[in-house]
């Protein structure tokens, strides 16, 4: 008797929203060589979104090139939230520090007691998905360092992050100094393209985690 | 034949000549090395009568991203506003050292502070001051861009300020006078903040 083998179950459709921040009239950071925080996030981005891409993730991204004129923090949170995102990053570059920043909002979750059709102020639209953005931001952090990438976990208020209802995080990419005091810049090509490949990791880590037991038979 | 008293002559010229050569090469090397030292900018204490006492700052450090409180002393103005102006200058003043772990431009950093009765304490807040700090323009133009380091210090000048003021329970953050969007591209300058204690050591990521 000859036995079919089950067919596999395509996975479900899991959006990643990327958010290259600065953009356009707001040049961000000024990075090493002349370079500029807005096109470094960019060129990040596009790095990311080919690894993802070919994970099977489908991307919704605030932009793909420099705009003349760029969104602001608020339409970049709209544009994540209508699109019902599973999760979002929001992508910087700095020169100071060492290694990856993984921050997640320090808003805190409401309370339990206020009831679930509590409205949640726009500021505040972050906080019901702390837990979840937590918890993304661990297995970042887990991946990035078996890629041995220094990585820093904290909290901060920052938009659009406190914006989002999605599990969010926003990733810092600073300079990675060894051990022995060899420094690489933010601008190498390899160094970010092994966070890129330890953030997709990570993310579909994280996806198998996020898909209920059912889904997967 | 030369006589004796010349040779002696001779090389105690000779030695004169080594011993000044080696003094001069001395003073070059720690000329140099003053000239390459890099300089530190602290404005020389300026002579008080008033009696110094010690006060908690919180300095952050960005290589791991951590804020430890640490005593000094120091005198303050007795005026609650001015004093918890000088409190932050000297905060700030302090990350201008050319040893600090959370390196900021010196310069004058703070316009005023203001002490005012908070009018709408969050719920289930106890009531308190809300302090509202006026920084200036040019503090933000030289400050360094970056998630982390721009929330390394507001949460540093929030740390000090409530070691230093309990009865402070929210902080609000003004530039010249007018609300500001961030400190320089990054940390959110229009949220208000609550008082606390911003002792902050990162935990590694956990693999459970």
């Amino acid at each position: 008797m000859n036995r079919v083998a089950p067919a596999q179950q395509p996975l479900p459709r899991t959006v990643i929203f990327l958010d290259p921040a600065h953009g356009g009239p707001d040049p961000g950071a000024h990075l090493p060589n002349n370079l500029l925080e807005k096109d470094l996030t960019l060129a990040f981005a596009t790095r990311l979104r080919a690894l993802l891409a070919s994970s099977g993730f489908t991307m919704v991204s605030t932009r793909d090139a420099d705009p003349t004129v760029s969104f602001t923090t608020d339409q970049r949170a709209e544009i994540a939230n209508h699109g019902h995102s599973n999760a979002c990053l929001v992508l910087h570059a700095t020169s100071s520090g060492n290694g990856v920043h993984v921050i997640t909002s320090s808003l805190t979750p409401p309370n339990e007691l206020d009831g679930p059709h509590t409205t949640v102020p726009w500021n505040a639209a972050q906080s019901a998905s702390i837990p979840q953005s937590l918890s993304l931001a661990n297995e970042i952090g887990l991946s990035l360092q078996r890629a041995k990438i220094p990585v820093i976990l904290s909290r901060s208020s920052l938009r659009p992050l406190d914006n989002l209802t999605c599990p969010a995080v926003a990733i810092e990419i600073s300079p990675f100094t060894s051990p022995d005091g060899d420094r690489t810049p933010v601008t190498d090509a390899t160094y970010q393209q092994n966070i890129a490949k330890a953030i997709a990791a990570a993310l579909t880590s994280w996806r198998s985690r996020q898909i209920p037991v059912g889904a997967a038979k | 034949m030369i006589p004796r008293y010349q040779r002696i002559l001779f090389w105690s010229l000779v030695a004169g000549i080594l011993l000044m050569a080696a003094f001069l090469l001395h003073g070059c090397e720690q000329a140099h090395k003053r000239l390459a030292t890099p300089n530190d900018p602290t404005p020389i204490a300026a002579p008080t009568s008033s009696s110094t006492e010690d006060v908690t700052l919180y300095l952050a450090n960005d290589a791991d991203a951590s804020i430890t409180p640490a005593t000094e002393s120091f005198a303050l103005p007795q005026e609650p506003s001015a004093r918890a102006r000088a409190l932050i200058e000297h905060l700030l003043s302090t990350y201008s050292l050319p040893a600090s772990a959370h390196p900021l431009q010196g310069g004058a950093a703070v316009d005023d502070v203001f002490l005012l009765t908070d009018p709408q304490p969050a719920i289930g807040a106890r009531p308190g001051q809300l302090a509202v700090i006026n920084l200036r323009g040019s503090f933000l133009d030289n400050h360094p861009s970056g998630i982390q380091v721009e929330t390394l210090t507001v949460q540093s000048i929030i740390g000090t300020l409530h070691a230093a003021f309990p009865q402070v329970t929210a902080i609000r953050f003004l530039v010249d006078g007018q609300p500001h969007d961030t400190l320089a591209g990054h940390a959110d300058l229009l949220h208000t903040y609550p008082a606390t204690d911003t002792t902050a050591k990162p935990i590694p990521p956990s693999g459970n």
